[in-house]
């Protein structure tokens, strides 16, 4: 029976969701450079804090998944550290930040997926931090009196001031352009695979409207919202700057809302891949599994090892009268046995057909 | 998706009918939903002693062991029973279905880092066709049809879908064709 | 001289063969094609229906065709991947030319027709119209092999026209012209469903035929048993009741046997031999001293195997006998057919529903194409070339003197030893790859490179055409309209899907060209491939392969009409023989009087093992096709010498380890595979390879006296381990060998 409540979870979420608040507290200095504006996607993002935090708990917990992260952090934190710790890091900057993995999958595919990561990423860099208020900018009052001098803005992160730049420079496009950009980015890589889910026969066989097309349309929609403000305000002088800023935040806040349960949940888990090849590393230095049929290496002893407890902690029990695992024997030699246990059903049978 | 699943026929299987030529294999991969890549696996029993070759489609577990083994959740039964391949952007590759599937199913392709196994020819099962490698199989290894169809054409075999192995009973959508009056196939 | 005029492996640089895979994403289209085409497997005698999918002109998939009534859309993994060799990088679409140390160069329609026909005239004023021969195939349409075999006769008039059936199922084509009348397998394969005993012989069906298999395990759901007489066991034999693995070369002797002991047991049907057949005594003579302790001597067979094969055979109320190229591939192929013939025709069970007999036909319309056109001593509607009334007819159909029409030419492989001894100068060949599918191909080599000119016409360029002065890039299966003839004898449409790409064209408007140039073209006046069956209708009137019935409406309609059909209100003829009047001159069947002859190549001291040559489920003959459809070359990816555990412990020969085969005729090298499913004194080598790698280096060229074919089931060889183990994996490079 799966509980209602995982209570465990329950707390987590709870107790990082007010580290937020509290964090949201200082950096804003009280809340004394808090853009009120920014309010309800505050609450958006806490709630999707909360959800993910609640089930990221939740999954971590079950056998399969607690396994390996025990697993991984054991070995990360043993003499070999610094071994695995660089692993770790080349891995992340492979298969995490180039995502070299989907782009065997096809280029196309593997480039469009990036620019949506790369887009995504940036943009909850940039607002994360705005909506908890850790980031503002205030114009150097004496630049901003004077029309003839250039605008000159500083930057401040939880409270200090970090940069003064002018606003027309290329830091300072690049800054406060920055959301535009990424949503181009999502935008191009979204419709890549939305116009792919419309018409790939294989595609539209297994997805679906919530998991597979609503979180594209999602990302298509909040970045087009964006990018409408930034439009609003350059060529429309803010005349639809109520209805951009309504819709833009509406989006948004669906999107966090739908993070812990929807298919972005993905981006939370990815980085346990990494997790799942220090494992092999790991696995293959204490020995390999030889298949009792084939008598050929077939995984790792220490995946099989770990597999007994976790299907035994499922409910599973693949052990024999005698003891022995059905588990040690590798999917081929798995495959020549009921195959054997077949042949011989209908040998006893005395015929093969009919 | 999926509103012209035909809920009344099946997949029979039946290895010592399967002649290893590989049709269904070449088929296989020309499932839309594979990218080419074929998931069904034919494969000599021991070729030193004989020509024996076996068969093997996802049977599509009633609870699947892949499915709880998944770390990542990446792995789902539908409303037909389906169990679908592994979702792409939850998996992991960590092969714990591939280590664990009692039947030997799935595949981890190295390359891209994913799982992938058979759906049943989701794309075409879903619209009401067969399969790729029950249409193309010519040894009847492989079929796909109602059970009135194979009871008509092999009386003296039943349809079998309980495998036991070690103190674990599976039951199966697929079916593996027995001798008459079996009711389980104890592996191991 | 016809030399490669470079390096082979720069030739194959440019013209492959190279593996065609299928892109990740498949072929762009395939989920909204153009056009959805019913039509058939271009491989084997099956000719399983299939549906091409086609997105501007090119063939980007299938689609399994459920309706067709033989397949019912099953396929073996030649069909499934059969649309890879459209779209080919390999595919000719320019006329070249070769020139010597340059290599192949494009040149003109105009140009290289021309320079052929300057070729042709030179050649058979300086020595005569029959120095001058053409080499055909049967992967070719009912319509392309019958305008070969007028074209050759009628534009290049020449009598030296055969083609590569002649290494297929002559032996069965003889044999039943001889018993029969008449040369077809006699009943639809439907009519195995529910025979009782079914022998397969010497035929690989589940490698070669793989749909055929549905039949025989349908027959076997139905309480059938199976016999398979086979030296290896293949995967039908694996299951079936009674393998009888018998020694390579000693079917006739089995069977033989076989027939002794029905006699001696009265297991004869005394009806039917007395009313309907001739011969009986002297075929009963002829083995009267054949025991069962005889056979298992000659066989190296148990004779209880083949005692409880005889009474199986003897007391079955329904049979169907089945055999292929393990029977016929002997200097004795004839003998060895009229050997199972005569067990049939012993039974009296054929001309009844589930009682049947047939060779099972190789090539895609191995049936059709030696009915009506390329074999060198035959006539349309498998008439005749020296029976006068025969050529008076098609004389007259096709509007020549009968005076013009040349007489009985040389067999395939007797004009490779006609090029050898100087008799023949120039050849044109169409759909053939002697260099991999002849035996002795050194030999046959020699003999290329002594040809003055050779044009062919082909849309790959074949390990043979790298020979070639000119080659005209012609069309592939799916590119031109027309019929062919299954191996039951049920002539199928073949449509098309695609247009030739680019420069290429349809080889009948190729053949029509070089006619119209050499000054026959009246003789060609065809406005497209219909206009050909109809002629070819009228020519097969009155023929024992009378197709008059038969139109492109009525094939259309019925999914196939089985020949005869001799008018147009006719429905076919699944079934033959339910009248009991044979086509022979005395209307009756013929017993044959078969004794046992041992191979033209036996063991000895010096080369004590026998080797015998086959195919394997992924290629398909030569391999021009598949050995550049890159799933199909890496299922298996190179020849492997398959041997039994107890004579490779003799040799020290490990798995894998690659080992000498030396025969008479050269030798070549193999990796082991040391496998118990073949007899201890026989190893086995598939031969679709080129180059080092062909198997056909090591057969022997003695032919059948009657019907011409080589024995390629039997050599003796001798086995040398070298002790380098070989890497035996899918990226074997063997496809392409030279």
């Amino acid at each position: 029976m799966k509980k209602l409540i995982d209570i465990k979870a329950f707390i987590t979420a709870t107790i990082v969701t007010i580290l937020t608040i509290i964090l949201v507290f200082i950096g804003s200095r009280s809340l004394q450079n808090y853009d009120a504006a920014l309010v309800a996607y505050l609450f958006g993002t806490l709630f999707a804090i909360f959800g993910i935090v609640y089930r990221y708990t939740v999954w971590i917990q079950r056998p399969p998944t607690w396994i390996y992260v025990n697993r991984s952090f054991k070995v990360l934190f043993s003499k070999e550290f610094f071994h695995f710790s660089w692993y770790s890091i080349k891995d992340f900057v492979k298969n995490i930040m180039l995502q070299s993995f989907i782009l065997k999958r096809g280029k196309k595919k593997g480039a469009a997926h990036l620019l949506m990561a790369i887009g995504c990423s940036l943009a909850f860099a940039i607002t994360f931090p705005l909506t908890f208020g850790w980031i503002h900018f205030t114009l150097v009052p004496a630049t901003g009196l004077d029309p003839n001098a250039t605008d000159i803005y500083t930057a401040h992160f939880f409270g200090f001031a970090v940069l003064n730049f002018p606003v027309k420079s290329i830091i300072g496009f690049m800054i406060f352009g920055a959301l535009n950009w990424c949503s181009i980015l999502v935008i191009i890589g979204a419709s890549y695979f939305l116009q792919k889910r419309l018409k790939e026969p294989g595609l539209i066989a297994i997805q679906t409207f919530e998991g597979d097309i609503l979180p594209l349309l999602l990302l298509i929609l909040v970045s087009i919202t964006g990018l409408g403000l930034t439009l609003d305000y350059e060529f429309m002088h803010g005349k639809a700057y109520e209805f951009m800023a309504v819709t833009h935040a509406f989006f948004v806040i669906i999107f966090l809302v739908w993070m812990p349960f929807g298919k972005f949940f993905h981006i939370i888990q990815r980085p346990a891949q990494i997790g799942a090849h220090i494992y092999k590393e790991v696995g293959k230095r204490k020995g390999m599994q030889i298949c009792k049929q084939t008598g050929k290496p077939y995984t790792t002893q220490l995946h099989i090892a770990d597999l007994q407890l976790i299907t035994r902690a499922l409910g599973f029990n693949f052990r024999n009268e005698k003891g022995d695992s059905f588990l040690e024997y590798s999917p081929e030699g798995k495959r020549d046995m009921l195959a054997n246990a077949h042949l011989k059903a209908r040998q006893e049978a005395g015929k093969f057909f009919g | 998706m999926a509103q012209s699943y035909k809920v009344q026929q099946e997949f029979f299987v039946d290895m010592q009918r399967c002649i290893g030529c590989r049709a269904c294999e070449a088929a296989c991969a020309e499932c839309e939903t594979n990218g080419h890549e074929s998931m069904i696996h034919v494969n000599y029993v021991d070729r030193a002693q004989t020509i024996q070759t076996t068969v093997q489609v996802c049977m599509h577990c009633d609870d699947p062991v892949c499915a709880n083994v998944c770390p990542a959740d990446a792995i789902t039964k539908d409303e037909f029973g389906i169990v679908h391949s592994a979702n792409t952007s939850r998996c992991i590759g960590c092969s714990n279905c591939v280590m664990a599937c009692p039947f030997g199913v799935p595949k981890k392709m190295e390359k891209y880092d994913l799982m992938m196994k058979c759906n049943m020819c989701y794309d075409r099962t879903s619209v009401g066709k067969k399969p790729m490698c029950a249409t193309v199989c010519p040894s009847g290894a492989l079929f796909f049809g109602t059970r009135e169809q194979m009871e008509k054409m092999r009386p003296n075999s039943t349809p079998v879908n309980k495998f036991i192995f070690g103190q674990e009973t599976v039951e199966t959508k697929v079916n593996l064709m027995m001798p008459k009056g079996s009711t389980e196939l104890k592996v191991f | 001289m016809a030399r490669l005029p470079i390096d082979a492996e720069e030739i194959i640089a440019k013209f492959g063969p190279s593996l065609h895979m299928p892109d990740r994403e498949g072929l762009p289209g395939r989920d909204e094609p153009d056009t959805i085409v019913e039509t058939h497997c271009c491989f084997c005698g099956m000719q399983c229906g299939i549906k091409l999918l086609a997105k501007n002109n090119k063939v980007v998939g299938f689609e399994p065709w459920m309706e067709f009534p033989f397949n019912e859309g099953r396929l073996c993994p030649k069909g499934v991947l059969r649309y890879m060799q459209n779209n080919h990088h390999d595919r000719l679409t320019t006329p070249i030319l070769s020139k010597p140390g340059v290599g192949f160069e494009p040149v003109s329609w105009d140009q290289a027709m021309e320079k052929t026909i300057l070729e042709i005239k030179r050649i058979q004023s300086q020595y005569g119209n029959d120095a001058f021969a053409m080499l055909s195939g049967v992967s070719l349409t009912n319509e392309k092999s019958y305008m070969v075999g007028k074209f050759a006769r009628v534009a290049l008039k020449t009598k030296n026209l055969d083609y590569n059936g002649r290494l297929c199922m002559v032996s069965a084509g003889a044999g039943n012209k001889k018993a029969f009348g008449l040369d077809r397998t006699s009943n639809n394969y439907t009519d195995l469903e529910k025979a009782e005993v079914i022998i397969v012989t010497g035929a690989n069906v589940s490698e070669t035929f793989p749909t055929l298999t549905h039949w025989i395990w349908r027959a076997r759901d139905n309480g059938a048993k199976l016999i398979v007489v086979d030296p290896r066991v293949i995967p039908l034999a694996r299951t079936a009741d009674i393998h009888l693995d018998i020694r390579p070369g000693t079917d006739s002797a089995l069977f033989g046997a076989i027939l002794n002991y029905m006699v001696q047991h009265d297991m004869l049907d005394h009806d039917f031999i007395n009313n309907y057949t001739s011969g009986f005594e002297a075929a009963k003579d002829a083995v009267k001293d054949y025991s069962l302790e005889w056979a298992e001597e000659i066989t190296g067979t148990k004779k209880e195997k083949i005692e409880a094969t005889a009474k199986l055979w003897g007391k079955a109320s329904t049979s169907f006998l089945l055999h292929a190229r393990g029977i016929e591939h002997h200097t004795k192929g004839v003998e060895n057919v009229l050997s199972c013939i005569n067990i049939v025709l012993a039974s009296g069970r054929i001309g009844r529903p589930y009682c049947g007999y047939g060779t099972i036909t190789g090539q895609g319309n191995g049936q059709g194409g030696r009915e009506h056109g390329h074999k060198c001593d035959q006539l349309p509607g498998n008439r005749d070339i020296e029976n006068p009334e025969h050529r008076k007819y098609i004389s007259q159909v096709w509007g020549i003197d009968e005076k013009d029409m040349p007489g009985k030419g040389l067999s395939a492989y007797e004009i490779i030893e006609a090029i050898h001894r100087g008799e023949i100068k120039g050849l044109l060949s169409i759909c053939f790859n002697p260099l991999i599918s002849l035996p002795n191909n050194n030999y046959v080599r020699e003999a290329l490179e002594k040809l003055e000119f050779y044009a062919g016409i082909d849309f790959f360029l074949s390990e043979t055409l790298r020979h070639a002065n000119i080659v005209f890039p012609g069309s592939l299966h799916e590119e031109e309209e027309g019929t062919v003839t299954t191996a039951e004898g049920r002539v199928v449409r073949i449509r098309k899907a695609v247009n030739p790409p680019d420069n290429a064209r349809p080889d009948t408007e190729i053949l029509i060209e070089i006619a119209q140039r050499l000054g026959a073209g009246d003789k060609f006046p065809y406005k497209n491939s219909e206009e050909i069956f109809n002629e070819l209708r009228v020519a097969s009137k009155g023929g024992t392969a009378d197709y008059y019935g038969i139109t492109y409406e009525k094939i259309e309609k019925n999914m196939g009409v089985f020949w005869p059909c001799p008018d147009l209100d006719h429905p076919g003829t699944p079934r033959l023989w339910e009248d009991k009047k044979f086509k022979t001159p005395d209307g009756k069947a013929h017993f044959n009087a078969v004794e046992y002859h041992p191979s033209k190549d036996p063991v000895d001291d010096e080369y004590p093992v026998i080797l015998t040559t086959g195919r394997v489920v992924s290629q398909y003959l030569s391999g021009s096709q598949t050995r550049r459809i890159g799933k199909l070359v890496q299922q298996f990816a190179q020849p492997l010498l398959e041997i039994h555990p107890t004579l490779a412990a003799q040799y020290g020969i490990q798995q894998d380890e690659e080992v000498i085969v030396t025969t008479k005729r050269g030798e070549a090298v193999f990796p082991a595979n040391i496998v118990e499913t073949i007899r201890e004194d026989t190893v086995f080598i598939p031969y679709h390879w080129p180059g080092k790698k062909s198997a056909n280096q090591l057969t022997s060229g003695h032919l059948d006296p009657i019907s011409k074919i080589p024995e390629f089931k039997v050599s003796a060889c001798k086995l040398t381990p070298t002790g380098n183990i070989a890497v035996v994996d899918k990226y074997s490079e063997a496809y392409k060998s030279s």
